[in-house]
């Protein structure tokens, strides 16, 4: 099991969009993925979990990955937030 | 699909227009009514049943949510459509779902109340949110909640059922087993989400002669039945809570058009003949039962087209024997001996696959459809001519083959029609031996070769859909291209006039029963290339006739050598329009494909 720390930087945060973007990814992996903030911790393959968050810009977030492909998919996951930002300003 | 809210409170939005009428009235939302839903125990057997009716109408709305995003993407754009792949996620959400089926397994109650309540669980929580632009998810809930609800119901019944009087029907799409359930006197307009001009609801539509707008984007979820709305069968528009004023404009143009279609009818039951005498053939296409009465209300002298997909794309299996026979005596009885042309069956593309072992093709349009399909399933082409056989006792059938495009397919289909004749003689079950068999002729070979093919059959019916698209290899569902298909070039014409002329050398009638048949700019025309049959939409059928009984057919050949000499389309139809608009101004509101306003214009 795998774990990272991420800040939330485009400006809307984790709205409808972003979380279509981000489940459509780890939906992909075999690993089971979760998200928490502020003590809610939910699955990263649900978009009402994801939605739920209401992790908005500036928010911090955990990224906990389980499983054979953990560290592809989260380093897929981490490129889609920090590195691409979910493609938004 | 854009939605303005004026200042004044009034909606309006924008679809696609496929049938014409004003249609001013309240809105019935098609199964939308969540005061309905009420918890209902679910008998312990009963539950794995109430679990697949969940999962019938998610993949239910989950296909009109691609098809919704589709449509709004080739409309609006790929961001525009990215809601619709947010919602279709929703419901592939294994903790939403996951949560549902515990739900009706442990309390054992009714699908549709237990997905109302955990989609209203979800809201509740976006109702807490800070962040306004996350609370704007509740909206979203609320779509995809309805949605599926409006399926778990619709199951249930039909459009049209529990209508309390008359009203606007809205729904998301409509099968054609839905429409026919549409009650002529109850549905004064009839509004979809998704579709285009061509789809079975816009078809249907059209034939009963009831204004609808498709392809309008979410709206179900926008309107409460019993919203007083306005459908614009023009231009597409819907208003939803018109204002006076708005509503006083509608009002007006709406009695015009009513005085005026009750002028025409009053010489539907005259003969579709010229001023000079010659009498020309107008019949109407038809796909089901329920048009052929309103078509012969309008003086339809039978059917020009039957096309029998519909039968086999109702249900899963193909239709049997027995089936078939029975849908055309009734459609034969209903005739009363006028006489009616059976397309056999003409699927292609996606419609094939599921039972002809069609694979995916690079080219659907240049691949295994129509006519090509018969000899690897020939069994299923000789069941269907045996039914049109059996029931042509009852009637005056004739026979028509789709997509020919050489000399030996339809030699073929003559040599399995003989087959299956001798069959019946053997059994001494009787048929009517004088049935004529003719060839559509849609494809640009067979127009070339139009008098090959007369030789071997009894008529020629010319299909322009698929003529115009081919002679001009344009796909008019491509919108990078759709402006270059047009029936007027001067290539698709005269493909026309040479497809008559071979027919008449051969001796036999040729006829028309595409879309351009129905278009009251081409009557002329097409009466001037000496067609002899015009087989329209029914809702052309009036002005159709009007024009044909107010023109010398001397004049429309003067026309028709004219429009010949023309370089382009466009051309074509500024002449045709400035012919139209100087001798049937009077005709012009009730020209259904709106010839005048849209095209002609210099």
């Amino acid at each position: 099991m795998i774990e990272k720390r991420l800040t939330i930087k485009n400006k809307l945060g984790i709205h409808a969009r972003p979380a279509g973007q981000l489940v459509k990814l780890a939906s992909h992996y075999k690993s089971a993925i979760y998200i928490s903030r502020n003590r809610t911790e939910v699955n990263a393959k649900s978009i009402m979990g994801v939605l739920m968050l209401e992790a908005g810009h500036g928010s911090e977030i955990v990224i906990r990955v389980d499983g054979e492909d953990e560290f592809s998919a989260l380093a897929a996951i981490e490129e889609l937030i920090d590195q691409r930002q979910f493609d938004e300003e | 699909m854009n939605a303005d809210q004026a200042a004044s409170g009034e909606t309006r939005i924008k679809g696609v227009a496929v049938s014409q009428g004003i249609a001013i009235g309240s809105a019935f939302v098609f199964g939308s009514s969540l005061q309905d839903v009420r918890p209902r125990e679910i008998p312990e057997t009963e539950i794995e049943n109430e679990i697949v009716k969940l999962d019938d109408a998610i993949d239910k709305a989950k296909s009109e949510l691609t098809q919704l995003g589709e449509q709004t993407q080739q409309m609006l754009g790929e961001r525009s459509a990215e809601i619709f792949e947010v919602h279709r996620l929703m419901l592939d959400d294994p903790e939403l779902i996951g949560e549902c089926l515990r739900r009706i397994r442990a309390e054992r109650l009714n699908a549709d109340w237990i997905f109302l309540q955990v989609l209203e669980k979800y809201e509740q929580t976006f109702s807490q949110f800070h962040d306004e632009y996350m609370r704007a998810r509740i909206a979203d809930v609320q779509d995809v909640k309805r949605r599926v609800i409006r399926h778990l119901q619709g199951s249930a019944k039909a459009p049209g059922d529990g209508l309390p009087g008359p009203a606007v029907v809205f729904s998301a799409d409509l099968m054609p087993s839905e429409t026919i359930h549409l009650r002529r006197d109850y549905v004064l307009g009839f509004a979809t989400e998704l579709g285009s001009r061509t789809s079975h609801a816009a078809i249907l539509a059209r034939s009963l002669k009831v204004p609808s707008v498709v392809g309008l984007g979410p709206v179900c979820q926008k309107l409460t039945t019993g919203d007083p709305v306005i459908l614009d069968g023009y231009s597409g528009e819907l208003i939803i809570h018109p204002d006076p004023e708005t509503r006083e404009k509608y009002v007006k143009s709406h009695d015009l058009y009513q005085a005026l279609a009750q002028k025409l009818v009053r010489s539907c039951r005259l003969p579709a003949r010229t001023k000079d005498g010659k009498d020309i053939e107008l019949a109407a296409n038809i796909e089901f039962f329920e048009e052929v009465q309103p078509a012969l209300e309008d003086g339809a002298m039978g059917v020009g087209l039957y096309r029998t997909e519909y039968l086999f794309m109702m249900r899963d299996e193909l239709p049997g024997e027995e089936d078939q026979y029975a849908e055309y005596v009734r459609i034969l009885d209903a005739l009363h001996g006028q006489p009616i042309i059976f397309r056999t069956f003409d699927l292609g593309g996606d419609k094939a696959q599921k039972h002809f072992h069609v694979h995916q093709e690079a080219n659907p349009f240049l691949g295994y459809r129509g006519v090509r399909l018969y000899s690897a399933s020939e069994e299923v082409f000789r069941r269907q001519l045996r039914a049109i056989l059996r029931a042509s006792v009852r009637g005056k059938v004739r026979i028509l083959i789709p997509m020919i495009s050489c000399v030996s397919e339809i030699r073929y289909c003559r040599r399995v029609f003989d087959a299956v004749r001798e069959e019946l003689r053997a059994a001494g079950i009787p048929f009517d031996e004088e049935i004529p068999f003719g060839a559509m002729i849609e494809v640009p070979s067979a127009a070339i070769s139009a008098d090959l093919i007369a030789r071997e059959c009894d008529f020629l019916s010319i299909g322009t859909n698929d003529l115009v698209q081919y002679t001009l290899a344009v796909d008019r569902s491509n919108r990078y291209v759709d402006d270059m298909y047009r029936a007027f070039s001067p290539a698709v014409l005269r493909l026309i006039r040479e497809t008559v002329r071979f027919g008449h050398e051969e001796g036999v009638w040729v006829g028309m029963c595409g879309e351009m048949a129905s278009d009251p700019l081409a009557t002329m025309a097409l009466i001037g290339l000496g067609l002899d049959e015009f087989s329209v939409s029914p809702v052309s059928l009036l002005v159709v006739k009007e024009i044909i009984r107010r023109v010398h057919f001397d004049e429309c050949e003067n026309l028709a050598e004219r429009m010949l000499s023309y370089g382009t389309a466009d051309e074509v139809e500024q002449y045709l329009g400035s012919v139209y608009r100087r001798k049937f101004r009077d005709l012009i509101i009730a020209d259904p494909n709106h010839a005048y306003a849209r095209r002609g214009r210099s």
